[in-house]
């Protein structure tokens, strides 16, 4: 027992925990509260009332379908940032752990985009994508080609989650190669003299021993897509072209403060916070480790016995 | 004992942080204001000497801070007129002290304001809107009208066209806000790509359509405009044109004929290839500067964009040159006047800050104010005040001047009627143009929000 008496600490937890209600817990009811009524602006003025709407937005939100092309473009980021980002990420990081000279060049040269602004990156891509004078017009036209429209309605989801995807891989790079580094060499030693191929030494014991970083770099990403806003919207603002592209950040983000459609938004975001919530639970369930789980299970059913017999003693 | 004591306190710096924080502004007025009356003592002899006349002496002796707030901030071109004002207002009245906040304006900006009204932290002067993007402040009876002014300080907007105070009234017809100028949107043109290829500057649906046809024939993007981001200019001159001044001006519950002829034109227009092949994504800033890179033969743009305009030799703004079965009249022309200074009564009512304000307001619209804003914008702006005439003007600034002079008809854009329901329909435009939704179902969308 570290500490004999709990009060201070529980006195240091107040101030964070204040905080977290001011500005998160409170506005978080409130903005459910403002899905159930006709915001005309974004505050209340002196005097207005908003108009109570049932559940109106609701109902929208099920027929819209921009949420739905925003719900599908998410869905589809969580599967593309677990293959690509997690599993580039994994393969660099087993290559770069198997080279000793330059290690700490490859960490740093991976890990870069990730200290980059995603406005910086947008901005940079937007000018490899221009139609007129964009990078990758310039070398197509170079070589006599004719220019392609790389934010055309066919290729702009691919050309958005192209830079989203590349600037987090240096971050689960970090994490999975942390993870390598916490693998004794013995392990690869004996697997080697036992004849154990490099190849089948990554399947056979890194996996295997990665699978707790593994899946926490995996719930990271999944719900890390929900967030993706700033890249999009700086290379695609809108959902352009023609609403396609949008992300249910972007999204919300569109109708709160380009449409000033406050309301509805509120109700966006209530649905952006559940499917986070399910998701990540969702996650959680899938990646939990059997055994654990089986432990645990024994231990709920020692506890429950331990008690049992106490009782009956009484 | 000594690590409780050290808890506690560490604890009560942290709640106290936090909580100072949260009340960081009311604090530091409080001390600004402690300040002011510390030194009031000292430059109250100044400051009745320099106030003079009006019927607040009793105030004018007291040093006073005016919190104002505009859209002449960022990169708006009449940043550097307002700020050059404000400097001499304060050096011509020593006890007065502006603090500005001034910014670009967008809609976060506007819900900045709206906030600030609701709960009790607005300016003493404010540069705003006039038209409904006000109601929502209108409605607090926050802001003082010309004429309580007037009952005081008679002077007050003297040198502001009444017609230009008539169109600054707020939607309630009350007229509180004193402008400096107005604005008008036309067509710019690039008359040198125009002479390269032949053609006249489009005067009708016709010749507009040759000219499209031809510059794209010839790999030059015929209208500079990007739908995803704004397209309000087309949308403002498609529906007036094809709908008629009545139509147009008129708030409807549903889609009027004319309105939905003109928004279908851009359609019509994008299957012509009027627009660049990237529309759909690129921005504003984008679309101009291909036009003026000679890359796009026209934009329809506002007055504010003359100032970016660098070949004034080779540039012209003429008169939208209209739509097939059109029903305006040719000429006729969105624009008018959509902001000005508005006094709050927080400062109305503060005997300090009443001179102070109206003393600040007047220096930016009188005669010599508002000519300093008009000349700095090129002097094509519609100035709220006579102006001197600007000698050796550009070919561009002459086609400006016979543009507006030659208005069939002035009328104010929709979302000075509609409000943010307009937002609704911008955003539906790109999918307008390409089919997807019709321009109906895009105007019935908006026109049910509106309030």
């Amino acid at each position: 027992m570290l500490y004999k008496k709990k009060w201070p600490l529980f006195l240091f937890l107040v101030p964070g925990l204040l905080f977290l209600l001011i500005f998160l817990y409170i506005p978080f009811v409130e903005n459910i509260k403002n899905s159930f009524y006709d915001m005309a602006s974004v505050v209340k003025m002196p005097g207005q009332e908003f108009k109570f709407i049932g559940i109106d937005n609701y109902k929208r939100l099920l027929t819209d379908p921009d949420v739905r092309s925003a719900l599908v473009n998410t869905l589809k980021m969580m599967v593309l940032t677990v293959i690509f980002e997690v599993g580039i990420a994994f393969v660099l990081a087993v290559m770069v752990s198997q080279v000793k000279k330059f290690q700490q060049l490859f960490r740093t040269v991976y890990f870069f985009p990730v200290v980059i602004s995603a406005t910086a990156i947008g901005l940079l891509f937007k000018l490899f994508y221009n139609y007129n004078g964009g990078m990758l017009n310039q070398i197509l036209e170079r070589f006599g080609h004719e220019p392609v429209l790389w934010l055309g309605p066919d290729l702009a989801f691919i050309m958005i989650c192209i830079p989203t995807l590349w600037s987090y891989i240096g971050f689960y790079f970090v994490i999975l190669l942390t993870g390598l580094s916490d693998i004794p060499d013995d392990i690869y030693e004996a697997a080697s003299i036992d004849g154990c191929s490099k190849f089948k030494q990554v399947f056979y014991i890194t996996l295997p021993s990665l699978k707790p970083v593994f899946f926490t770099s995996v719930t990271l990403a999944v719900t890390g897509a929900l967030k993706v806003f700033d890249l999009p919207w700086v290379l695609a603002p809108n959902g352009a072209p023609q609403g396609l592209t949008h992300f249910l950040g972007t999204y919300m983000y569109q109708t709160a403060y380009g449409l000033n459609n406050y309301d509805y938004a509120s109700t966006q975001a209530l649905l952006i916070v559940v499917l986070g919530v399910v998701v990540s639970k969702g996650v959680g369930a899938l990646t939990a480790d059997k055994e654990e789980k089986a432990e645990r299970k024994a231990k709920k059913a020692r506890e429950k016995a331990a008690k049992t017999m106490k009782k009956e003693a009484a | 004992m000594k690590k409780k004591v050290l808890s506690a306190l560490l604890v009560g710096a942290m709640t106290a942080s936090m909580l100072a924080g949260c009340g960081n502004e009311s604090g530091e007025t409080a001390g600004a204001d402690a300040g002011e009356n510390a030194g009031g003592a000292a430059a109250e002899t100044t400051g009745t000497t320099e106030a003079g006349g009006g019927t607040a002496d009793a105030a004018t002796g007291n040093p006073v801070t005016l919190k104002t707030v505009s859209m002449f901030g960022g990169t708006d071109p009449n940043k550097e007129t307002y700020e050059a004002i404000n400097a001499e207002v304060m050096e011509q009245y020593d006890y007065i002290t502006i603090e500005d906040n001034s910014q670009t304006s967008d809609e976060e900006w506007k819900a900045a304001v709206n906030a600030d009204f609701s709960v009790g932290n607005e300016p003493d002067v404010i540069q705003f809107f006039t038209d409904a993007t006000a109601d929502s402040i209108i409605a607090t009876d926050k802001l003082v009208s010309i004429e309580e002014i007037r009952a005081e300080y008679p002077e007050y907007a003297a040198d502001t066209l009444d017609s230009a105070l008539a169109a600054a009234a707020n939607t309630d017809g009350v007229q509180r806000a004193v402008p400096t100028t107005g604005y008008w949107e036309g067509l710019y043109c690039n008359k040198d790509l125009f002479d390269q290829y032949g053609l006249e500057l489009p005067t009708d649906w016709e010749s507009m359509e040759t000219a499209i046809t031809t510059f794209k024939e010839n790999d030059i993007i015929p209208i500079a405009c990007s739908l995803n981001n704004v397209p309000h200019y087309w949308i403002e001159f498609l529906m007036l044109y094809a709908a008629g001044e009545e139509e147009y001006t008129s708030v409807p519950e549903t889609a009027p004929e004319g309105w939905v002829k003109g928004l279908e034109m851009f359609k019509t227009l994008r299957d012509m290839g009027a627009f660049p092949m990237d529309t759909d994504t690129v921005d504003d800033a984008y679309t101009g500067q291909l036009f003026r890179d000679k890359k796009a033969a026209m934009q329809l743009d506002g007055s504010w964009y003359a100032g970016n305009i660098e070949d004034t030799e080779n540039t012209v703004v003429i008169a939208f040159p209209g739509v097939p079965d059109q029903k305006a009249e040719p000429g006729a022309l969105v624009g008018g006047i959509s902001s000005g200074f508005y006094i709050t009564r927080k400062a109305w009512d503060d005997p300090d800050k009443r001179d102070a304000a109206v003393k600040f307001v007047m220096a930016h619209t009188s005669q010599a104010g508002v000519q300093r804003y008009w000349e700095a914008t090129g002097a094509v702006s519609q100035a709220a005040v006579e102006v001197t005439p600007v000698e050796g003007a550009t070919p561009f600034a002459e086609s400006i001047a016979a543009y507006t002079s030659s208005a069939s008809a002035i009328v104010a854009p929709t979302d000075s009627r509609i409000g943010d329901a307009y937002k609704t329909l911008v955003a539906e435009i790109v999918k307008v143009s390409t089919g997807s939704m019709t321009a109906e179902d895009a105007i019935n969308e908006a026109l049910a929000l509106v309030q």
